[in-house]
């Protein structure tokens, strides 16, 4: 049961209780970070590497990915999404390592998503303008408003659950397994939670964004 | 197990962090390099047109100045093979005119030739035609037939000469 619970690492003297998966997001950080200095350290634009060649075709599948998402125009969204995809691909496989994934942290989900609904509202107030974003509200009816405004908390709320349950879940389900059958078993099984599902889940979450970026830009 | 703390505050900050990280050193480099290339091949490609097009142009100029240079050629040829003629004209006219001037004058001369022959040919034969008149004269007397058989003969030697010379005029 313990294995369940995010536990306070440290306490700092004002900041208060570092949560673990606070540290692991450092971790994460440290591990995207560093690669990306040394890798694009001598970038070459004729002869390029081979690992340069991966490098940029990584970038730009990712890139072509989210221009089909939210359009050419609005290429100024995309550094954000790469990065919220790179760092959930890490998350929610680092648990490969041994640590625990950060994102089965409900504050981790939640920031995320709270920096989603953010981002979402932002792009569609820069795109249209704040008066054509506070009268969509009332489209194409009045009576909707409502519900209108609450999407604009359920659609995060509802990236953050799914994320966070999923995580949790696979998590949970993978420990048990680990406990009762510690032999051979858990392998297929941690393929699926860990590499598959959280892959997954990455995605869904970037193309999500993506797609409701879309839709208040419209 | 399931709660809202500072955590979430600091996951922001943690987030925020590595979006300016990640941009700084991962995407926006790599993407800098592949506008550059783009742009580098576009620029190849823009030359290469540009090259083709300059030589299209040149290969025109030259076309036009070559059939320029063959019609030169041919008006040239055209002259001088006039010129050639003109003056094939001039000599073979002037050949002519000689020609015929020398065979004018070797007649005269050959007409003059022949009198001149005559004359003496009938001075020749007049002496002649005395000796052997004083000839027969020794033998035989008689003016009157000296005188007649004198003038019969001059006759008949008259007779063949002109035949003769009429002869040689053809």
């Amino acid at each position: 049961m313990e294995e369940m619970n995010c536990e306070t690492v440290f306490t700092l003297p004002v900041l208060g209780g570092i949560s673990e998966s606070v540290v692991v997001t450092w971790i994460i950080m440290a591990v995207l970070v560093i690669p990306s200095i040394i890798l694009t350290r001598n970038l070459r634009v004729e002869n390029p590497g081979k690992v340069q060649l991966a490098l940029e075709a990584a970038i730009s599948w990712a890139q072509d990915f989210f221009e089909g998402v939210i359009g050419k125009e609005n290429r100024r969204y995309i550094p954000y999404l790469i990065t919220v995809l790179l760092y959930l691909a890490v998350a929610n496989t680092i648990a490969l390592f041994g640590f625990k994934p950060p994102t089965k942290d409900l504050n981790v989900t939640a920031a995320l998503a709270i920096m989603s609904m953010f981002l979402i509202e932002y792009s569609g107030i820069r795109k249209n303008g704040l008066k054509h974003w506070l009268r969509h509200f009332g489209q194409p009816v009045p009576v909707v408003a409502p519900i209108m405004v609450l999407e604009v908390v359920i659609r995060p709320l509802s990236l953050c659950m799914r994320l966070f349950g999923n995580m949790l879940a696979g998590f949970v389900v993978l420990e048990l397994l680990k406990y009762f059958v510690p032999l051979i078993i858990p392998v297929p099984v941690s393929f699926y939670f860990d590499i598959f599902d959280g892959l997954l889940q990455a995605y869904v979450f970037v193309f999500l964004t993506a797609l409701f970026m879309t839709e208040e830009m419209e | 197990m399931i709660q809202i703390n500072m955590n979430l505050v600091y996951t922001i900050i943690n987030l925020v962090v590595l979006y300016l990280l990640l941009r700084h050193f991962l995407i926006r480099p790599v993407t800098q390099v592949m506008e550059k290339r783009k742009q580098m091949v576009e620029e190849g490609f823009k030359n290469a047109q540009d090259m083709q097009n300059d030589a299209l142009k040149m290969k025109q100029e030259y076309e036009e100045a070559l059939s320029g240079a063959k019609q030169e050629s041919v008006r040239i040829v055209d002259n001088a093979r006039r010129a050639a003629r003109a003056e094939y004209d001039r000599i073979v006219g002037e050949a002519g005119e000689k020609a015929g001037s020398i065979i004018e004058s070797a007649k005269e001369t050959v007409r003059m030739e022949r009198e001149k022959t005559m004359k003496e040919l009938q001075s020749e034969i007049a002496g002649l035609a005395a000796a052997s008149a004083a000839k027969i004269v020794g033998r035989q007397t008689g003016e009157q037939a000296d005188r007649e058989l004198y003038e019969q003969f001059l006759k008949e030697t008259a007779g063949k000469a002109g035949e003769g010379s009429e002869n040689e005029d053809r």
